[in-house]
């Protein structure tokens, strides 16, 4: 019986659960503010918890998923982070988000996004 | 080293709700059912040793898990940001209430070495040690899910606490029970003891149920709202599991009140000590399943959150519909060309053919486990048990194909490395991992079943599903599609509360006489179809 234990005992530690974090963007202003062209611009993110600015990172993502940091911080509310874009030509981009929520997950978001010529 | 931080950070939140469980339920099993102060409690040395040695143990395995998790958490930030955590993770609330956190456990599990263990039957002994675990549970108020939330938090720690002392009630007091047991076995407890901590038990238990209830409702309403958020997200999803389970474990804590209750109305030990004891076994492996899935759904984003991201409930029930099973897998060529343009994050091309890969794995298993659920039912007719018995081997073929094709961008049909593709992905390490569970479950189960006398071997394949099936529970498609992620998901967990009537199932048929015995023999394979069905019809979203 003592053998079966320590079986149960091993294999309750080696259990695993998901990786899927908590930290999730519920409101961005991607939507509403489109990125203009070859522009600096800032982009609004609202996140469902507190985060953890200095222990996160952001990246731009661009074409041929080329990855560049880029500067957050905090905005007026709790839960909000503040976006710097560089200047960006036309095309199809992304945002990659590495998140330490308060609650001690780590988790990964990406937002997609498109700069567009104004018509 | 990526991949194996993430596994072993998620992993630890069950490990250590299971600690946490051993040590506060044990002591609300001190102060509430064995009261060892009372003047008429006729407990022995041993008894009360035993039941002060499992707190001790849980406490000292809580300290060790603590600090491990703020290990594990500063090993994944450095490894997923690429730089130092520090100083800056020594100012959050992780880190102040984690340190905290283990040292009220450290301070416990000192007290009971230094003060309890010598003054076994003081009240005030008892009642120091509660005091000491207030400050811990406050502490890890300060870790749950609700603590980072923006509003209402102070509510929702509260709830989350709350509700974690009363599983901690019960699963501790399961746990104290098998250790009874134990003694039971060995006759170094007084005969009435049994019967009459049982009864005691099932009050506390009703009431560590109603404080289940009482507080869990509210933060299932507070984070789910919608029926939507409730069938078509992974938050509402894993709590559907975990009311499953719980339907599961509160049918086996009602059998055992009959028992107890028949016992004290006609004095017949018969059921209290041939089938309570196994029941209360099978229960322990749903109950810790239950604290992982637990751990699981406080790493899910609320559904309340993702209201763009749930799915309807015409696509969850189309995951489950008939249909035939895909016979013809794509070649791995064309799997190689398309995973480029699937895994992009900028001009993401969806893969038919890594979806129609993914198909194929999974209605092959499917067969697979159909057909030997089909022979396994056959091997109970004398007629056909010589050669039907060997049905087990049908998972060592299972393990084989997956081996070779769960994983194709890795070894030994892709490009990247055997350990590379292990150390560096967490869900290939869960895939190996499986893999390697599931043949080494055909070869014991086989034997198991073939020689005349084969000990304990038996008993693995009931622990072993039910390790697989908390992989199911916990399994996670790590990625940005989160309804994709959750449809292939809500297959995964239903087939884990599968995977772990099969193991309950199993493991009462091996232990119980008849006719409980065949009735849950037929049942643990009847679990067994059931996945072998799921799995046939499966189909992954395209994306």
């Amino acid at each position: 019986m003592r053998f079966v234990i320590r079986i149960l005992l091993a294999l309750t530690l080696a259990a695993s659960q998901g990786a899927f974090g908590h930290a999730v963007v519920t409101h961005n202003s991607l939507k509403l503010k489109p990125v203009p062209v070859n522009q600096a611009s800032q982009v609004e993110l609202s996140f469902n918890s507190k985060v953890e600015l200095d222990l996160s990172e952001v990246f731009l993502v661009s074409a041929g998923d080329v990855m560049t940091s880029i500067s957050a911080s905090p905005g007026a509310k709790p839960g909000q982070v503040l976006l710097d874009l560089p200047a960006l030509a036309p095309g199809e981009y992304a945002i990659k988000l590495k998140i330490f929520a308060a609650d001690g997950h780590l988790s990964e978001d990406l937002l997609r996004f498109f700069v567009k010529e104004p018509k | 080293m990526e991949g194996i931080a993430n596994y072993l950070d998620s992993l630890i939140g069950g490990v250590d709700l299971t600690f946490y469980s051993i040590a506060i339920g044990g002591l609300l099993w001190g102060l509430f059912v064995l009261r060892p102060w009372d003047e008429n409690a006729n407990y022995n040395s041993a008894l009360l040793q035993k039941t002060v040695n499992l707190i001790h143990f849980g406490s000292k395995a809580l300290v060790i898990t603590q600090l491990s998790k703020i290990g594990l958490k500063i090993w994944l930030m450095a490894v997923t940001l690429g730089k130092s955590p520090f100083p800056a993770f020594f100012h959050t609330v992780q880190f102040n209430a984690g340190l905290a956190r283990a040292t009220f456990a450290f301070a416990l599990y000192l007290f009971i070495k230094q003060a309890l263990k010598a003054n076994l039957r003081s009240k005030t002994h008892w009642l120091v040690a509660t005091a000491i675990v207030i400050p811990l549970v406050m502490a890890a108020a300060w870790l749950v899910h609700g603590a980072s939330r923006l509003e209402d938090r102070g509510l929702l720690m509260t709830l989350t606490v709350s509700h974690q002392i009363a599983a901690a009630a019960w699963v501790g007091g399961i746990f104290q029970i098998l250790a009874l047991w134990g003694l039971k076995k060995q006759n170094a407890i007084a005969e009435e003891l049994w019967p009459l901590l049982l009864k005691r038990f099932s009050t506390v238990g009703f009431v560590a149920v109603a404080l289940l209830l009482v507080t869990g409702t509210p933060l299932a309403w507070y984070y789910i709202r919608t029926f939507q958020g409730f069938i078509g997200a992974g938050y509402g999803n894993l709590l559907m599991v975990k009311i499953m389970m719980m339907g599961l474990a509160l049918g086996f804590a009602w059998i055992n009140r009959q028992a107890v209750e028949e016992y004290f109305a006609c004095r017949s030990l018969y059921a209290l000590t041939v089938r309570v004891p196994y029941y209360i076994e099978a229960e322990t492996l749903i109950l810790l399943t239950i604290l992982f899935t637990a751990a699981s759904l406080a790493s899910q984003p609320p559904s309340v959150d993702i209201p763009h991201l749930t799915a309807t409930w015409e696509e969850v029930l189309n995951m489950f519909h008939p249909r035939v099973p895909r016979w013809e897998s794509p070649t791995h060529e064309a799997l190689i060309a398309g995973e480029a343009g699937r895994t992009a994050i900028v001009g993401q091309i969806p893969s038919e053919a890594a979806t129609a890969w993914s198909d194929y794995n999974h209605n092959i298993s499917g067969i697979f486990l159909t057909v030997m659920s089909f022979f396994a039912m056959l091997s109970y007719s004398e007629r056909f048990h010589r050669w039907t018995r060997y049905w087990p081997i049908g998972f060592m073929g299972l393990g084989i194909f997956l081996f070779f094709r769960s994983d194709a961008e890795s070894w030994p049909l892709g490009p990247i490395g055997f350990w590379d593709s292990t150390f560096n992905n967490g869900e290939i390490l869960q895939h190996r991992i499986a893999t390697f569970l599931v043949f080494m479950l055909g070869l014991y189960e086989t034997r198991a079943r073939v020689k005349a006398d084969p000990g304990i071997l038996p008993y693995l394949f009931p622990l072993m599903s039910a390790f697989g099936g908390m992989m199911l529970l916990a399994h996670s498609h790590v990625g940005f599609e989160a309804k994709t992620a959750f449809l292939i998901q809500v297959g995964h967990t239903l087939m884990g509360v599968f995977a772990l009537i099969l193991a309950c199932g199993r493991w009462l048929e091996l232990k119980l006489d008849a006719p409980g015995k065949n009735i849950a023999g037929f049942i643990s394979v009847f679990a067994l179809f059931q996945i072998g069905v799921i799995l046939m019809f499966y189909r992954e979203p395209l994306y």
